[in-house]
């Protein structure tokens, strides 16, 4: 395979395939917590044009920002208006993107290791199933490879241009996630040892080079690339100039998290945790997960990078840069206790680009066509796997406790939850205006703020004695810890039901008995 | 003595009062209207929660279940007795696990049957008085099963003489009536029904699906009683 317009048809094939399989079916896993967090966050940006950074909360601003334009044509400027298919079309957009911005890595990679990666991450479980979630990894991922890319072919070409663009990936990183420092430590710790091993990539000769490399210049593009990501971690940072506090809130976060990673609580998981995740997993009944062909094809990628001496020196380094930077950020992110299974992400796609290598390695073995024709046969074999399971995630599996990517997921139930609300809504003089108050653990309100966003009058608290009069809201959503001591006040004069929200957690809702009344009148004539 | 002119005042006054008072429509005249705004706390933004995957096998819920006092010879009628049910195929283990006299919430202890409404019937072999009846659907985790409702018949079709034991089918989604009886969350100890000595060859036992999803589970049904003579 060679860098033809063969090779781009095929590619942009993979690259239509991947974009394909990410935004289909966007609406069919029901908002997870998290997600519906962001959106909410997104909603006052949308219909006040406010956003202030929280440097505790919600990470950067650029999904917020970026998610603008895609509201904008999907759903207006209400809120109310907006759906999660239009919020989760941001991430799958950006995630068949990354497999779009390999392609910068040409030079650094041979065309078919790039091919065969773009062929792994389009159809990975893990991948699909975070680039079809409303939060920040896919962003991550994607400024990640972008930054990577650039400064790659800025060591090369040793423009400007490669540089201003590398500063502005960086600048979008910590704008998408305070934690991307894991990754600029990883990239970084990855050049030294690059350069310790002995290399350095020279640029490519040309006449302007001499010019271009000297130290003069290098402090130029040093300045350009630093100064560029710090305008633009600037202008998101402090809402573009709207409120400046957030620049300094930006480096503040760093204690919160800091503190997150060191005292993970219930999300503290063991070192082996994301590799196992990914090598083999099975919950209950359910089928096996496991995307060990890939893991397996990244070994032999790694012994690739090392024992391949075919390649030229340009491109030796750079897949030496891809194992240092993949083991290092492997091991940051297996190393900090705090663990959620998206947090995967931004070190897979280092493991999917070794795992490219792996296969054009394993096809170089030999040059018997039945060894080759083999090879290609369980690669088939495999990413139909693959591609199976990806689907199993996302479209049968999307909210079961069986899929391993599947963590604090809101339940399909709910669903159920939010359908009697709006039924009972349309039986009270005010409709969406009724009064709803819900009175939850602030860890089991969520997702209803995103699925009453069209109701008017909801109010949350955290205790029963908090709310006020009870004895004549129409609707009360509650933890069912509360339920008695709410019963104390409304007595029989309300129906109860009860609602999945996650795994082991239920949300009991009580209606008031003269809209129940009118309901099942309804009902019992249909 | 009120002097006729004190009294013309006081009339004024009352007319004024009354025209005037809170509940009489005219007081706002002219005055303008306007919604009364509330202001509704927030809600508070927290971090992911946590993900519950493994079993609570002895999740505690508050107080035990008090005593249950049964006829004297009260026997347990349903162990190993058959079970029939709409899902002739079930997903996931035997429909004899309805009987086995096994309790436990792990897997392999249970019954999975297809989503929406499904049942079990036990065939106790011959019309018994009923004292009570013990139901596990899924223990191992909180969960609420919808539309469960009980019957009793000596009609293996239930079709005649069918005897409703407890219904929480508030929103006859299940179609067989409204039922009063309160949902409730699964636990360890079983939902235990007082079928009132009611007489019966057959138990069946109905669901749609629970709050985790939307299939229907069984761990073990016992059924109390004695011989009817």
């Amino acid at each position: 395979m060679n860098r033809t317009p063969a090779f781009y048809g095929l590619f942009f094939l993979v690259v239509l395939a991947a974009l394909l399989f990410r935004v289909s079916g966007l609406e069919l896993r029901p908002m997870h917590h998290d997600e519906a967090n962001q959106a909410v966050k997104f909603g006052s940006l949308l219909e006040e044009g406010k956003y202030r950074y929280d440097p505790t909360q919600h990470h950067g601003p650029s999904l917020y920002y970026l998610t603008l334009p895609f509201a904008w044509i999907g759903s207006g400027t209400s809120f109310a208006s907006l759906s999660k298919v239009t919020l989760r079309l941001v991430p799958a957009v950006f995630g068949a993107a990354i497999i779009l911005m390999l392609l910068l890595l040409k030079d650094g990679y041979s065309p078919p290791a790039l091919f065969f990666s773009g062929i792994l991450a389009a159809v990975s479980p893990v991948m699909v199933y975070y680039n079809r979630f409303y939060i920040q990894e896919t962003l991550l991922v994607f400024f990640l490879v972008g930054a990577i890319a650039s400064g790659w072919r800025y060591l090369q070409e040793r423009r400007w241009g490669w540089a201003a663009a590398a500063g502005f990936f960086s600048g979008m990183m910590f704008a998408t996630k305070e934690t991307c420092i894991i990754l600029f430590a990883a990239a970084t710790g990855s050049l030294v040892l690059v350069r310790v091993l002995g290399g350095s990539i020279k640029s490519r000769e040309n006449p302007e080079s001499k010019e271009k490399n000297s130290r003069r210049a290098t402090l130029v593009h040093l300045l350009v690339f630093g100064g560029t990501a710090l305008a633009v971690s600037i202008l998101f940072f402090s809402s573009f100039f709207q409120n400046p506090r957030g620049i300094l809130d930006s480096v503040l976060a760093f204690k919160t998290y800091f503190g997150r990673a060191a005292g993970a609580g219930f999300h503290s998981h063991p070192f082996p945790y994301y590799l196992k995740m990914l090598a083999y997993s099975r919950y209950g009944n359910g089928p096996v997960w496991s995307e060990a062909l890939v893991l397996i094809l990244a070994l032999v990628g790694c012994a690739a990078v090392f024992l391949n001496r075919s390649q030229q020196m340009s491109e030796r380094l750079f897949l030496r840069f891809t194992f240092f930077f993949t083991i290092l950020a492997t091991a940051i992110y297996s190393l900090i206790p705090y663990k959620t299974p998206w947090n995967i992400l931004p070190f897979y796609i280092g493991i999917i680009l070794l795992a490219g290598q792996g296969v054009v390695f394993l096809l170089n073995l030999s040059r018997k066509v039945i060894v080759q024709s083999l090879v290609i046969l369980i690669l088939g074999v495999g990413l139909c796997h693959l591609g199976l399971q990806s689907y199993r995630a996302n479209f049968i599996y999307s909210a079961d406790p069986r899929n391993p990517y599947v963590y604090a997921q809101t339940s399909p139930d709910f669903n159920n939850l939010v359908q009697r609300v709006e039924e009972i809504a349309r039986f009270h003089p005010e409709h969406k205006q009724m009064l709803i108050k819900v009175i939850t653990h602030p860890d089991e309100a969520w997702p209803l703020p995103w699925y009453l966003r069209s109701f008017g009058k909801v109010g949350y608290w955290q205790e029963v004695e908090e709310a006020g009069p009870l004895s004549d809201v129409p609707l009360i959503i509650s933890s069912t810890d509360k339920v008695d001591r709410l019963q104390l006040q409304i007595r029989d004069s309300y129906q109860s039901e009860y609602y999945g929200l996650r795994p082991e957690v239920l949300l009991a809702l009580h209606i008031r008995k003269d809209l129940w009344d009118k309901f099942i009148k309804e009902r019992t004539l249909k | 003595m009120i002097k006729k002119s004190d009294s013309l005042v006081f009339t004024i006054l009352l007319f004024f009062l009354f025209f005037l008072s809170p509940g009489f429509g005219f007081q706002d005249t002219g005055q303008e209207k306007v919604e009364l705004k509330l202001k509704l706390p927030k809600p508070m933004f927290v971090g992911t929660p946590r993900n519950i995957r493994s079993p609570n096998l002895e999740r505690i819920t508050g107080k035990s279940r008090p005593p249950f006092y049964v006829p004297k010879g009260t026997e347990l009628l349903s162990l190993d007795k058959p079970v029939t049910s709409s899902d002739t195929e079930p997903v996931i283990g035997d429909l004899g696990f309805v009987t086995d006299g096994e309790k436990s919430g792990e897997e392999g202890y249970y019954v999975e049957l297809g989503p929406s409404v499904q049942w079990v019937q036990i065939d106790l072999g011959r019309s018994c008085s009923l004292n009570a009846v013990l139901i596990w659907h899924y223990h191992s985790q909180a969960r609420v099963y919808r539309d469960v409702i009980v019957q009793v018949s000596d009609d293996s079709d239930f079709i005649t003489d069918v005897q409703t034991i407890y219904n929480n089918d508030h929103d006859n989604s299940a179609g067989l009536g409204i039922g009063k009886d309160k949902e409730y969350i699964e636990t360890n100890e079983g939902r235990l029904i007082d079928p009132r000595g009611v007489n019966g060859r057959y138990i069946r036992l109905y669901s749609r699906g629970n709050t985790s999803n939307e299939m229907n589970h069984y761990v073990e049904v016992e059924v109390y009683g004695t011989l009817s003579k």
